[in-house]
């Protein structure tokens, strides 16, 4: 009740004609620059910051918080109609998304994602309301060995990730994994893979891996086979934007377990949504009765990463409001916002500074539903991106995608870099080689290999650490069955099929 | 039949004009400046040089009549951002943040392309930080030789990564306190380095003091000694490492602005007493000791003594602990 009572504090603060307009400005800005390919939120907050230190601290935090999580909203809309995604996380959504709009069902894709994001902003939202503190305490007692197990969980589930030949899969995210080794080594401070040249010593950067694996191989391929993407060229009109029942069906579940994907892995303070949105397409497509769809238009291929990339933002504040841990590089940013004007997050911020905390989180809800007015009467616009001449299009998403990757750390190499790897991806792909097994090797590699030498260190070198600690254990126990579960499986299908040939 | 004189005079003006762009001659400093000035931050935004120096730089934008422009070129031990550096005209219009982290990374990297001690000039110091040395309440141990006695051989201290500020005077502090079978463990981040000290997987935590300043406050970890010559104002029953039992242990971090050598030395003058001004005022001072930093200038001449002085300090550090270099 008191926690209800406090909620409305926070609606009284956020609902001011102010904290509005910041939370109106703050999610428009981050729906536009999560549209434009590899423009991320974390540019445009740091760029954004400084602006805040002469607002008040709400009204500061209202607006870096929308511009956050109203990306996530706009990241998926390149994905569906260009195959080209607006950030990492959402180079999953190309998958199913891209495939429904050469099916002309771009709108119906677009109005999906939009509710999916809405839903799973919603519900991490409800965690964070009623059960942060009991959440951000449960999260950080996550140890090295409990981290390694969850990520052993995720690179097995990424064998899912590709269509066709697993091997090709597997022999992709080695690549991904051997990707994530170049830069220093963070345990022994060791320079791996970086060949003299100082720029690739903090590492590859994902936004340039994720830009030129996925857009920049996207538009080489368009220009190679030298033809127009016809989808979606019919108006749209409502009701070519509104799902079927069937798909309707496919949203439901997949969309629920796509929020609790992504809330449990955005309160993991350095998992960071890429992992959520590839862990949720992965589940899904492990728990489908028709695996053969993903890949061709599945709906659950687009509703659950898209949940799960909202949920795990919005989770991502429980650590970092309740505990003063933020889960990646943009809570930090935020987190220095707040510490300028005095205010240190940490438990005592929900008594202390209650009128700042309770005003965010109204300002979560609010900034999703201004998003989801926002976002639904933009799709017929953004549908009509694909009427464009491809002359004038791709051209100019080359050129947003150089400025994005750019704008990241300011780095020329980065640039070349994902030039670089667009053309490796066009080759890759058109020898059947999937890029998004290569990236959650890339995401995964360094958490496992990190996780696992600092859990050894921990135990003092013993193995058993891993089925000792019970969350650990737990996790390597799911793994096993999706391992026996997918071979069962594979010579189920195997054996069918030697029956059904003649 | 004025045309001449006049088309002559519009040439040479030009001409001044290009000429003073491309010469690469030191700026005049009697109009200095005459646009906005660059600083390249070697960090990302968010960072504490990042909003030390976006603070401080308001202030000293206005005293100089002219904006500051920050410009953040993070990565690589701050290759980046000097390669930036060194590539603008020394008129004292682009100005480069260098910080301790600079003095290490001259000893991480072997063969930079080029030279800081000479090819960049000091204008002053702007911000001193402490580093913390801290234990988790629950662990009991409310001092650091208690906790040392009784951990011994078994101590674990968490950092962020090897060949950073934290990690090294990790280095230096169990070299100093005679505790070599310590285990010094990596994390990547100091939210990380908390968390480990949360969930007390570690016994002793070293970072900066700014960056834990809200746990600190909030009770959730609590520090055993620091890092400065002199007690931090902000918690002044905390004893320095000495009077925690730990001699010849001092590391105090640091923020400096610096120019191209080259640059007009009545320019640099002008603005490391302009920073002197900003640095000395009570606003100034008051945000910066909210984020537990002390707000201070020095000359030149002491600012490259300093800037020497922990190259060969840090250079020390990195060879006896094995710190693998580029």
């Amino acid at each position: 009740m008191e926690t209800l009572n406090l909620l409305a504090m926070g609606f009284e603060q956020a609902l001011t004609p102010e904290a509005l307009m910041f939370c109106l400005l703050g999610v428009s800005l981050g729906t536009f620059i999560g549209v434009l390919p590899g423009i991320g939120s974390l540019t445009t907050i740091a760029l954004c910051l400084p602006l805040t230190f002469h607002l008040e601290p709400l009204l500061g935090l209202i607006m870096l918080a929308g511009i956050f999580y109203g990306a996530q909203y706009g990241s998926s809309t390149a994905s569906i109609l260009l195959n080209v995604p607006g950030s990492a996380p959402a180079a999953i959504t190309c998958l199913d998304g891209y495939p429904m709009s050469r099916q002309g069902r771009a709108g119906i894709a677009l109005f999906m994602t939009t509710i999916a994001s809405f839903i799973g902003g919603s519900f991490a939202i409800l965690l964070l309301v009623f059960f942060a503190p009991v959440l951000a305490n449960f999260a950080i007692s996550f140890s090295a060995a409990d981290y390694f197990s969850i990520m052993i969980l995720a690179l097995t589930a990424a064998s899912t990730l590709s269509v066709g030949s697993p091997v090709k899969g597997l022999a992709m995210v080695t690549f991904g994994l051997l990707l994530g080794m170049v830069g220093t080594d963070i345990n022994s401070g060791q320079f791996r893979f970086t060949f003299g040249i100082p720029a690739l010593t903090d590492g590859i950067n994902l936004v340039a891996l994720a830009m030129g694996l996925f857009g920049v191989a996207e538009i080489l391929n368009n220009l190679n086979e030298g033809k127009v993407p016809q989808a979606g060229q019919e108006a749209i009109t409502l009701k070519n934007m509104m799902p079927t029942k069937d798909d309707w069906k496919a949203f439901r579940y997949s969309c629920m377990r796509g929020s609790l994907i992504g809330s449990f892995i955005g309160m993991l303070p350095g998992t960071g949504p890429t992992i959520a949105t590839f862990m949720a397409y992965a589940g899904e497509k492990k728990l489908s009765h028709h695996p053969e769809k993903f890949g061709h238009g599945a709906v659950e291929g687009i509703s659950a990463p898209e949940a799960a990339n909202n949920a795990s933002v919005q989770a991502a504040f429980i650590p970092t409001l309740t505990l003063g841990v933020p889960g990646d590089a943009i809570m930090a940013v935020m987190l220095g916002g707040l510490l300028v004007h005095g205010i240190t997050p940490g438990p005592q911020l929900v008594t202390t500074d209650a009128a700042l905390f309770w005003g965010v989180v109204a300002s979560f809800w609010i900034g999703n539903v201004l998003l989801l007015i926002l976002n639904l009467p933009m799709i017929g616009l953004w549908v009509k991106l694909l009427s464009i001449p491809y002359r004038f299009l791709f051209p100019a998403v080359l050129f947003l995608i150089c400025i994005g990757v750019y704008s990241v750390n300011n780095n020329r190499v980065d640039v070349l870099l994902t030039l670089g790897f667009g053309v490796m991806g066009f080759f890759l792909n058109r020898h059947g080689f999937a890029s998004a097994p290569l990236l959650l090797g890339f995401v995964l590699g360094p958490l496992i290999e990190e996780n696992f030498r600092r859990a050894l260190v921990l135990s003092d070198s013993s193995l058993a650490t891993f089925v000792e600690r019970p969350i650990s254990l737990v996790f390597l126990v799911l793994t096993a069955i999706l391992l026996v579960f997918s071979l069962w499986r594979k010579t189920g299908t195997t054996h069918s099929r030697s029956q059904a040939a003649p | 039949m004025y045309l001449r004189p006049l088309l002559t005079f519009v040439l040479t003006l030009l001409l001044t004009a290009c000429g003073g762009e491309n010469s690469g001659v030191a700026g005049d400093p009697a109009s200095y400046p005459n646009k906005p000035v660059r600083v390249i931050i070697p960090f990302g935004p968010g960072g504490l040089a990042d909003v030390t120096l976006r603070l401080a730089g308001e202030p000293l934008g206005e005293l100089l009549g002219e904006r500051l422009v920050m410009e953040n070129r993070p990565g690589a031990g701050g290759v980046a951002a000097t390669t930036t550096m060194l590539n603008a005209d020394p008129d004292g219009h682009t100005l480069i943040v260098l910080t301790n982290g600079t003095t290490i990374a001259e000893s991480l990297f072997e063969d930079l392309p080029y030279n800081i001690t000479e090819e960049l000039v000091p204008i002053s110091a702007v911000a001193w930080f402490d580093l913390v040395l801290l234990v988790n309440p629950d662990s009991g141990y409310s001092d650091l030789q208690s906790l040392l006695a009784a951990r011994g051989d078994d101590l674990r201290i968490a950092t962020i990564n090897p060949g950073s500020t934290q990690n090294l005077t990790a280095e230096l502090f169990t070299s100093r306190a005679g505790m070599d079978s310590a285990t010094i463990i990596p994390y990547r981040t100091t939210p990380d380095v908390l968390g480990a000290l949360l969930r007390g997987e570690v016994d002793l935590a070293i970072d900066a003091y700014t960056a834990l300043k809200g746990a600190i406050d909030n009770g959730q970890v609590r520090p055993v000694a620091v890092t400065g010559e002199v007690r931090n104002p902000a918690m002044p029953d905390v004893p320095i490492a000495a009077e925690a039992g730990v001699e010849d242990f001092v590391v105090t971090g640091w923020n400096a602005l610096y120019a191209r050598a080259g640059t007009d030395p009545a320019i640099i003058a002008r603005l490391n007493s302009e920073i002197a001004a900003v640095l000395a005022t009570g606003d100034i001072k008051a945000r910066f000791s909210e984020l537990g930093v002390e707000a201070r200038g020095n000359t030149p001449e002491a600012m490259q003594q300093r800037l020497l002085d922990d190259i060969v300090k840090w250079r020390g550090v990195i060879q006896a602990a094995g710190i693998d270099t580029l």
